[in-house]
């Protein structure tokens, strides 16, 4: 509004330049001004629909008339007032002449006080010497000219101003303003090369002069400083420092970054469900592992105590696996080169037996040999009690005036005729061994040099024996000709018996860690003692040279000797012999129980002889002559009646009674006999197959044919009967025959009674 | 155990018939071997193949079985094999008339 009344005020005259000048600065001061007015007018609007209400009387004026524009003047001069207007003075009692008022008959519309005060009052003195109205540095460096401006515009602001500014004086304003432009470039021109030093000294001059016209100043400041100062205005009520920044906006900018790509690989493989089985196993066997771990320190630590370090763990499962693996493979080699054998061993029977009445013969089989006891005997052989397959065999010398220096222990299968699955060098000859039968890994072996030892199969080979007799204490003085495990004690502790040429028989507990030796029973002679060289008397034992075991009565015992003298002793007198018979008259070298009858054994001896003997009987039942030493007579497990024998001609008789008294079924020769002697021989306990040893370290295993086996056939009226029973009756049905005068049973334990 | 090992082999390959005893590591490289040199490493590279397929397939069919061993039978001759994760033993043995 105020700008269209400038507008029309001014436009008479036609400085154009004076009138945009004084727009400009309405304009400035609108802007700053109305903010606030503008803001409520745009809050009012909402309220009420900007619908214009027309009086019903109004006139109608043309469109044309109402935006005429109609010029009104605002002017100092009041037209109302009357320059000789009189009143009546009542006091004088005249008229007198109305002085002029001092703005005449003007009436304020607007007053508006200014914020100078002047410069020689008390308060700019005070306040100058405060340090208002100094000169100051403006650090920021303002250009020239805006600093010029500044200066202008403070000088017009200094002005008091109480009315719009009368069109002249504006006009001469700004002529002065662009009078002193040129000016100011001089200043400009000259400013650069003034030195700093003066500033201060500048200052100072300015302070004083101060009150100065203005022009005066600012002349003397352009002789002076380069960067015209700012000078502080003297405060007064109104003019405060009103101080408003505006933080710098931190120009923005993107940076932008890009990290090195992870490597990457293309991966593909096939799910199998065995991969999956075997993360879920490895991922349970995590967990477990997780879960011991949550046990309590203590627990663990125990346990870590003896835990082995995985990677022991490991190493050992690793070479148990290729120990398998090998043994495995060996198997599939000897199955590949063995196959024919393996065939015949089980299924092949010799067809010719049928025609062959009674008789029967041997099928050889596999021969098993040691190629480092070639040049041994094999002085005992023994099939494991566990595993069929599997047989032990005691590598020694039987030849007295060249004895080997070491022995071996071997244990053989059939499943692999080339070696041995085990075997253990001995330091001394091995002369006889016995499996445990509750442990068939246990072996106990008698040595030339009279030792006894215990061996454990499952151990490595290095460790070599787990229990050995003490060779000063408690060895044999002689040969230990045969051992035997016997019951347990009654502490639990097993036990072995040994018999040796010392004539001693020994009972070898078997502790922890040693073996404890107890003598049983000192064979002793009917021989006087001999007059010794120095006078003594040497009494002379007889040499124990095979023991035997009663089937069912664990301390009954029979001994033979070498004077063929065979003894039957008991655990519990170790004095007298139960009973003693005459039975041969060379060294006897196995006495055997019948599997079937506990009273009817055989014998075996050097004098050529095999003898069947019954309990109580001073005669034999049987007695066959084999021309040749018989080196072991065994019964069959199979059949009471058949009993095999080897001899030192390499022949192996077989005998059965029922069919044959008087004969061998079968006489094979299974090794030549310029060379080789047959020692010992065993049959297995399951299957129709014997083992026999040479002397020069050969294992011959053959094959019983089936006439050497016959089974009882059931009588027709009792078929429901046992072979087992069958057998009892058969050996007993042939006893019948033979006995005479008729047999006293139980004359053992009557004997015992007596005693 | 090295000279167990060396023993094993030794023993194996006296055996009748038998032409050869590879051992191969887990990584299908033959460490020792009574064969030449080019068939031994011709016979793990194309045994170890072999075996890992025929455990693939004894391993499919049934997750909880695995292979054992391995027998090949040929006109000329027979290839055992024992399979491990960590090794694998070859013999090569002629069958014999």
């Amino acid at each position: 509004m105020l700008r269209a009344m400038v507008k029309r005020a001014l436009k008479r005259d036609d400085d154009t330049v004076l009138i945009t000048k004084t727009l400009l600065r309405l304009n400035q001061k609108e802007s700053s001004k109305s903010r606030s007015n503008l803001v409520d007018d745009e809050a009012l609007e909402w309220l009420k629909p900007r619908t214009l209400l027309k009086p019903d009387e109004q006139e109608d004026v043309p469109e044309a008339e109402l935006d005429e524009e109609v010029g009104r003047f605002l002017t100092t001069i009041n037209p109302q007032w009357v320059a000789d207007e009189v009143a009546y003075h009542y006091g004088q009692g005249k008229f007198v002449k109305k002085p002029k008022p001092s703005f005449g008959k003007a009436y304020p519309l607007y007053i508006y006080q200014g914020t100078a005060i002047r410069k020689d009052s008390e308060e700019a003195k005070a306040q100058i010497a405060a340090g208002y109205g100094m000169v100051g540095f403006d650090d920021a460096g303002p250009k020239k000219v805006k600093v010029k401006k500044s200066a202008a515009e403070e000088e017009e602001e200094e002005e008091p101003e109480p009315e719009a500014p009368p069109p002249e004086e504006a006009k001469h304003e700004e002529e002065v303003l662009e009078e002193e432009k040129p000016v100011e470039t001089v200043e400009e021109q000259e400013a650069h090369p003034v030195e700093e030093e003066h500033e201060e000294a500048a200052e100072a001059e300015e302070v004083i002069e101060e009150a100065a016209p203005e022009e005066h100043v600012e002349g003397h400041e352009e002789e002076v400083i380069a960067i015209k100062p700012r000078v502080k205005k003297l405060a007064n009520q109104f003019n405060f420092c009103e101080r408003a920044a505006l933080t710098y906006n931190l120009p923005r900018r993107s940076v932008e970054t890009q990290t090195v790509p992870p490597p990457r690989a293309t991966y593909g493989a096939t799910v199998l469900q065995c991969i999956i089985f075997d993360f879920y196993q490895e991922d349970y066997a995590r967990k477990q592992r997780e879960k011991e771990e949550e046990k309590p320190k203590r627990l663990r630590k125990k346990a870590r105590k003896h835990a082995k370090s995985a990677q022991q763990i490991h190493d050992e499962q690793l070479a148990q696996r290729i120990r398998e693996a090998w043994t495995i493979l060996e198997r599939l080699v000897n199955q590949n080169i063995y196959d024919d054998i393996a065939q015949d061993y089980r299924y092949w029977d010799d067809p010719s037996d049928e025609f062959r009445e009674g008789m029967g013969s041997l099928l050889p089989l596999w021969k098993f040999q040691f190629e480092p006891m070639r040049s041994h005997a094999v002085c005992d052989v023994q099939w494991n009690p566990h595993y069929q397959d599997l047989f032990a065999v005691a590598y020694g010398s039987l030849d007295f005036t060249q004895q080997q220096k070491q022995g071996c222990l071997c244990l053989y299968s059939i499943k692999n005729p080339a070696y041995p699955e085990y075997a253990v060098i001995t330091e001394s000859p091995v002369i006889c061994l016995d499996v445990f039968k509750e442990t068939p890994y246990l072996i106990c072996v008698g040595l030339y040099d009279g030792n006894v030892c215990v061996y454990n199969a499952q151990l490595t080979l290095e460790s070599s024996y787990q229990y050995k007799s003490d060779s000063v204490r408690d060895k044999h003085s002689n040969i230990v000709w045969e051992i035997r495990w016997g019951a347990r004690l009654i502490d639990g502790e097993a036990s072995f018996f040994s018999i040796s040429g010392d004539g001693r028989v020994v009972q070898w507990a078997v502790m922890p860690g040693e073996l404890q030796a107890t003598t049983i029973i000192t064979l002793r002679t009917d021989l006087p003692p001999l007059p010794g060289p120095d006078g003594t008397l040497l009494t002379v034992n007889s040499c124990g040279s095979c023991i035997c075991f009663h089937p069912e009565k664990a301390d009954i015992f029979m001994v033979g000797t070498e004077d063929g003298m065979i003894y039957t002793c008991s655990l519990k007198y170790n004095r007298n012999y139960v009973r003693s018979v005459q039975g041969h008259h060379m060294p006897v070298y196995r006495i055997h129980y019948n599997y079937f009858n506990n009273s009817i054994y055989a014998s075996c001896s050097g004098d050529w002889r095999v003898k069947i003997w019954e309990d109580g009987r001073d005669e034999p039942l049987f007695m066959f002559e084999l021309g040749s030493p018989v080196g072991d007579v065994k019964w069959a497990p199979y059949s009471s009646t058949v009993f095999a024998a080897c001899t030192a001609d390499g022949k192996v008789y077989v005998f059965d009674l029922n069919v044959n008294k008087y004969r061998p079924i079968c006489v094979q020769a299974v090794v030549s006999k310029k060379t080789k002697k047959l020692t010992r021989i065993d049959f297995n306990p399951i299957l129709p197959i014997v083992v026999c040893g040479d002397t020069k370290g050969t294992c011959h295993v053959v094959k019983l044919s089936p006439n050497l086996r016959v089974m009882c056939k059931p009588p027709k009226k009792a078929q429901g009967i046992e072979q087992r029973t069958l057998q009892i009756m058969k050996l007993d049905k042939l006893l019948s025959l033979v006995r005479d005068p008729p047999f006293q049973t139980g004359v053992v334990d009557e004997k015992f009674e007596d005693d | 155990m090295a000279n167990e090992a060396e023993e094993t082999v030794r023993k194996l390959s006296t055996h009748r018939g038998v032409l050869g005893v590879i051992v191969v590591n887990g990584e299908g490289i033959p460490i020792k071997t009574t064969l030449d040199n080019h068939v031994s490493v011709q016979y793990a590279g194309l045994m170890s193949a072999l075996v890992d397929k025929a455990k693939s397939v004894v391993r499919d069919l049934d997750p909880t079985n695995d292979l054992t061993f391995l027998r090949i039978r040929s006109k000329k001759s027979e290839v055992m094999v024992a399979p491990d994760k960590d090794f694998i033993l070859i013999v090569v043995q002629s069958p014999l008339e």
